[in-house]
């Protein structure tokens, strides 16, 4: 459907994306993940035309598109600004595409009220734009994009501006509507959660470059990087340093302790500083001095924050033995488990495969 | 003396110094254009249309009337496409001589009229074209040009600099995208745009005073030497035809674009 190999794009000595390549199937819903000047929308703009490539080639449906303007692109996208055409009505604004890609005439009404139903603004078709609330027109832009059945459809984070609730029930709402038309979709986002939650897989992104493509479950478990660790979720790094390292395994010290963890690194990597990464939820709180139940390692350390959210506790604890280390950690069964205060002495433990260990680069 | 009613002796201080020094003037030349005596004079000596009629009936008044809307409606047609295209080339593209042409198209606007005019008549005289009336339209447009951009550049800077973005995507080429979303939705600036200029053209007195010569005299410039000799009333009821003109932009305006878009894009 959609393929880039080893797009780059430069603006004079500033490199936006470094050969950037992926693929993207009929009907698969991919994000592209990274925090703003990662080069994400860069990508996005180049697939719609709005931006040549410096290097490398876009292929849309098999067909390489460099010569292609955008208005000739079956690409329909949802701005993050959202850009509707503020002259025009709602109804206007779904039926523009329409009208620009000769859509016989007696069928454009029918169809501009089949994309409003699909939206949900049943009979708001006569609002001028500035008459709609925030999410109303984020669903007429959605419409806009996909009223003519493009090939493609590209999402320049057009969720940010909009409060919590709304988004997720946004997030929500596109999940449904893509999976209804089937339609390829690319999302760009800097929100871990909503890349999470709406896509069939990931793509991380920093400095320009791509860090991991995988399914977002894999994206979680098995971080390809100390970047994609600390970028998708809360993850506690510790310095530590590389005994043994093979077979996806390595051994590493940690301040005062050995511990085992999972690594892709190989035996390069023994005896150079690396990084501990531990999920914030995948720490426990235990006693002093008492073991925790499925834990392999534990460390004596003492709280020193603790927030109550609701449905979860986050703690903020100093380990003197792992090199004098502050940890977050979460608690996400508060009512069942014991709220420590600041100050308590606690043990904490992690299971071995949940320690994962990133070799620094050289 | 309590708070609130110290504020409200400061509002009501501005209210009335705004009606006596804005609206009073305005309301004693209306009320004197109705005066059935020979003179100009407040209150008025008995009241009559007759200076009205003189207006009509006097040939070099209804002349330099449509002299002056003529050299308007050149400064507003020049103006349109020149201001409009000006203005959205300088808000929406990276130009690489922008701060240069906004300095340029300020200058007719910081130089005093007065040294404008004589420039233009000085070019005007070189090329042979003093002494026609269409340069005194062209001359009205350079100089307030400005006013025109600044209005069409407001209405350029509230769009989503995606817009033209999102008519390619929707699969409109360059040119359909301008006619069909960029100059719709500046629309509201450039109709603003292009009533301040013909207004402006309308009352423009200096540089017409030296652009003109006997034959082509505008209204302001016939004002001008008739108040040199004896001020009678028919200038009073000419100051009345610039209100009622003045007034008719304003309902223009409010009709097609709306007051409250006009005082917000300034």
């Amino acid at each position: 459907m959609v393929r880039l190999d080893g797009v780059t794009k430069r603006f004079g000595t500033v490199t936006a994306a470094e050969d950037v390549s992926f693929a993207l199937h009929q009907g698969e819903f991919l994000t592209i993940l990274g925090p703003s000047g990662s080069g994400k929308t860069t990508v996005l703009r180049m697939i719609a035309g709005f931006m040549q490539p410096t290097a490398g080639t876009i292929l849309l449906g098999g067909r390489p598109v460099s010569e292609l303007p955008p208005h000739r692109r079956s690409i329909g996208m949802v701005f993050q600004r959202l850009a509707l055409f503020p002259h025009m009505t709602a109804a206007g604004n779904i039926a523009y595409p329409l009208k620009m890609r000769g859509f016989p005439r007696a069928e454009i009404p029918k169809r501009v009220e089949r994309f409003l139903a699909l939206v949900q603004l049943h009979g708001l078709g006569d609002r001028r734009i500035n008459e709609l609330s925030g999410g109303q027109q984020q669903r007429v832009a959605i419409a806009r994009a996909l009223s003519f059945e493009p090939d493609l459809l590209l999402l320049d984070e057009p969720l940010a501006s909009l409060d919590r609730k709304l988004r997720e029930d946004m997030q929500l709402e596109f999940r449904r509507i893509q999976q209804e038309l089937g339609v390829a979709t690319i999302n760009v986002t800097h929100d871990q959660r909503e890349a999470l939650v709406m896509s069939d897989r990931v793509i991380v992104m920093d400095g320009g470059r791509v860090q991991q493509a995988a399914a977002p479950q894999d994206a979680y478990r098995q971080p390809a990087n100390r970047f994609v660790a600390g970028f998708i979720g809360v993850t506690n790094f510790l310095a530590c340093t590389v005994l043994e390292a093979h077979d996806g395994e390595a051994e590493v010290e940690i301040g005062d302790h050995r511990c085992a963890g999972r690594s892709a690194a190989g035996g390069e990597a023994v005896g150079r500083t690396a990084d501990a990464a531990l999920r914030a939820e995948q720490v426990l709180i235990g006693e002093a001095g008492q073991a925790i139940a499925h834990a392999d390692m534990l460390v004596p350390a003492t709280v020193t924050e603790v927030i109550f959210e609701g449905d979860r506790v986050v703690y903020a604890v100093d380990a003197p033995t792992l090199g004098g280390a502050s940890l977050r950690i979460f608690d996400h069964d508060p009512l069942h488990h014991k709220t420590r205060r600041i100050g308590e002495t606690v043990t904490i433990g992690w299971k071995r495969r949940d320690l994962m260990v990133f070799p620094r680069d050289a | 003396m309590s708070r609130p009613s110290a504020r409200a002796l400061f509002v009501w201080t501005i209210v009335w110094f705004n009606l006596v020094f804005l609206a009073l003037p305005t309301v004693v030349v209306i009320i004197a254009s109705f005066t059935a005596g020979n003179i100009v004079a407040f209150p008025p000596d008995g009241l009559s249309l007759r200076w009205y009629a003189s207006l009509f009936e006097t040939d070099s008044y209804t002349d330099a009337f449509l002299r002056s809307l003529y050299v308007a409606v050149i400064c507003t047609v020049i103006s349109l496409p020149v201001g409009t295209l000006a203005a959205i080339a300088m808000a929406r593209y990276r130009l690489r001589l922008a701060g240069p042409i906004q300095v340029y198209l300020l200058l007719p606007f910081t130089i005093p009229l007065i040294v404008s005019g004589l420039g233009m008549m000085l070019v005007f005289g070189e090329i042979r074209i003093l002494g026609q009336l269409w340069p005194v339209g062209f001359a009205a447009c350079a100089i307030n040009l400005p006013f025109m951009i600044w209005a069409v550049a407001a209405s350029v800077n509230n769009l989503d600099t995606d817009l033209e973005n999102a008519a390619a995507n929707c699969g409109a080429p360059p040119l359909v995208t301008f006619v069909t979303v960029t100059l719709p939705a500046v629309m509201p600036g450039v109709i603003t745009g292009g009533l301040l200029m013909f207004i402006l053209a309308f009352n423009e007195f200096i540089v017409s005073l030296m652009l003109v010569d006997a034959r082509i005299v505008t209204l302001p410039v016939l004002v001008y030497n008739s108040i040199r000799s004896v001020i009678t009333p028919d200038l009073a009821a000419i100051a009345v035809v610039y209100i009622v003109v003045a007034l008719v932009t304003i309902w223009v305006l409010d009709r097609l674009v709306g007051l409250e878009v006009f005082l917000k894009s300034k």
